[in-house]
Formats: C-alpha cells, sequence, structure tokens
C-alpha cells in the first residue's frame, strides 16, 4: 500500500468510526501519534484480513471472538472500557477525558462488573 | 533478577512502550510477537494466557512469578524492586 492509499484509508477509518464512538460517549485521542499508528495497524489489518481489528487484542480461530475485537470495539466490552475510560488499545477516550496519560488499562482478570 | 518473560503483538503500541520501558532500564527479557508466531505457539500463549486468568489483551508480562497484563510501569517498577532488594 502506498502512502497515500495509506493516508486515505486512515481518513475513512476516522471518518467511520467518529460518528459511531460519539453515540457511545468516547472520542479520538487526542495524542495524535498514537492515533496515527493504531490506524496504521487497523489499515493494515483492513488490507489482510477484510477487517481492522484492534491492534492491540489477538485474534484467534475463533471466528466469533475475533468479531468482538473488530474497531470500534466498544459495544463488546463496555463496562469494562467505561471503567477504564478508554478503550483497551487506547485509540478512543472517554469524552471527559482531556489527558489519556491519566488512563491505566485494567486487565479484564482484574474487572469486575458493578 | 528476576526473569522477564512478555506476550506482545506486534501492532500493539502499548506492547512497544512495554518493551521500550524495560529495554531503557537495561533489563533482560524474553519475547514473542503473538502475530508472529504459528498456530502451535499461538494456541500455547493462549492457553498460557487464559490459564493465569487473561483473555487476549495485550502485553502480556511475567516478572517472576507475577503477571501484569497491559502497560503498567508503576507495577513493572515494584515488582522489579521487590525483586532487587
Amino acid at each position: 500500500m502506498n502512502l497515500t492509499t495509506l493516508a486515505a484509508r486512515k481518513k475513512a477509518l476516522r471518518f467511520l468510526f467518529e460518528p459511531v464512538v460519539d453515540k457511545l460517549g468516547y472520542k479520538f485521542t487526542p495524542v495524535e501519534e498514537d492515533a496515527d499508528f493504531l490506524l496504521e495497524a487497523e489499515v493494515s489489518f483492513e488490507e489482510k484480513y477484510g477487517m481492522p481489528y484492534c491492534p492491540c487484542q489477538a485474534r484467534t480461530r475463533d471466528r466469533a471472538e475475533n468479531m468482538k475485537i473488530v474497531c470500534p470495539c466498544i459495544p463488546f466490552h463496555r463496562e469494562h472500557f467505561d471503567a477504564m475510560k478508554r478503550c483497551w488499545c487506547g485509540l478512543f477516550i472517554h469524552k471527559d477525558v482531556s489527558d489519556p496519560s491519566t488512563l491505566k488499562q485494567i486487565p479484564p482478570s482484574k474487572f469486575r462488573k458493578p | 533478577m528476576k526473569k522477564v518473560k512478555m506476550y506482545t503483538l506486534s501492532t500493539c503500541l502499548w506492547c512497544k512502550r512495554t518493551k521500550s520501558f524495560f529495554e531503557e532500564k537495561k533489563i533482560p527479557f524474553e519475547c514473542v510477537d503473538y502475530d508472529k508466531a504459528d498456530e502451535v505457539e499461538q494456541e500455547r500463549i493462549m492457553a498460557e494466557m487464559r490459564k493465569n486468568g487473561g483473555g487476549g489483551s495485550f502485553p502480556y508480562v511475567c516478572i517472576g512469578e507475577d503477571v501484569v497484563q497491559g502497560y503498567e510501569p508503576d507495577e513493572f517498577e515494584r515488582l522489579l524492586d521487590c525483586k532487587n532488594k
């Protein structure tokens, strides 16, 4: 994929994701370098597998489980991500957060549903 | 020094930062990129992660007998300090 196509695809993913995550109470991380890195990984997954999977969660041979990590995967992990105020990879943060560096990843094993 | 082993994804931002954390502190570690491993190795890694209560979220860092899932520099420091004392 050339740089022009890559940039266009990253822009397209932003365009597609923004209204979806907005309705879920999230927004893109303001750290552009992080967003760019994560979107670039998603573009590569989209090109290779047809889906923009989360760059920080593993795909397995279980298709149903894999569908739960297609970005934006917030609806499948809503309570967990709401507790962290971010998604696992950090591409999205809660709308009420201005500094994502204050947010921590909470391992799924340590997250207890309220 | 405690043995440090980690499972990572080559596409993961936090895995990259986790590796940098240990590299900058010159702490040796073993690392396997899950997405670069063959299917048999992937299944072994996933079974190990699930056995310890983790799902498929990376990075997954073993410091001695302890496991840290996610990029948690404070926790890395704490576990390493405990060992070095």
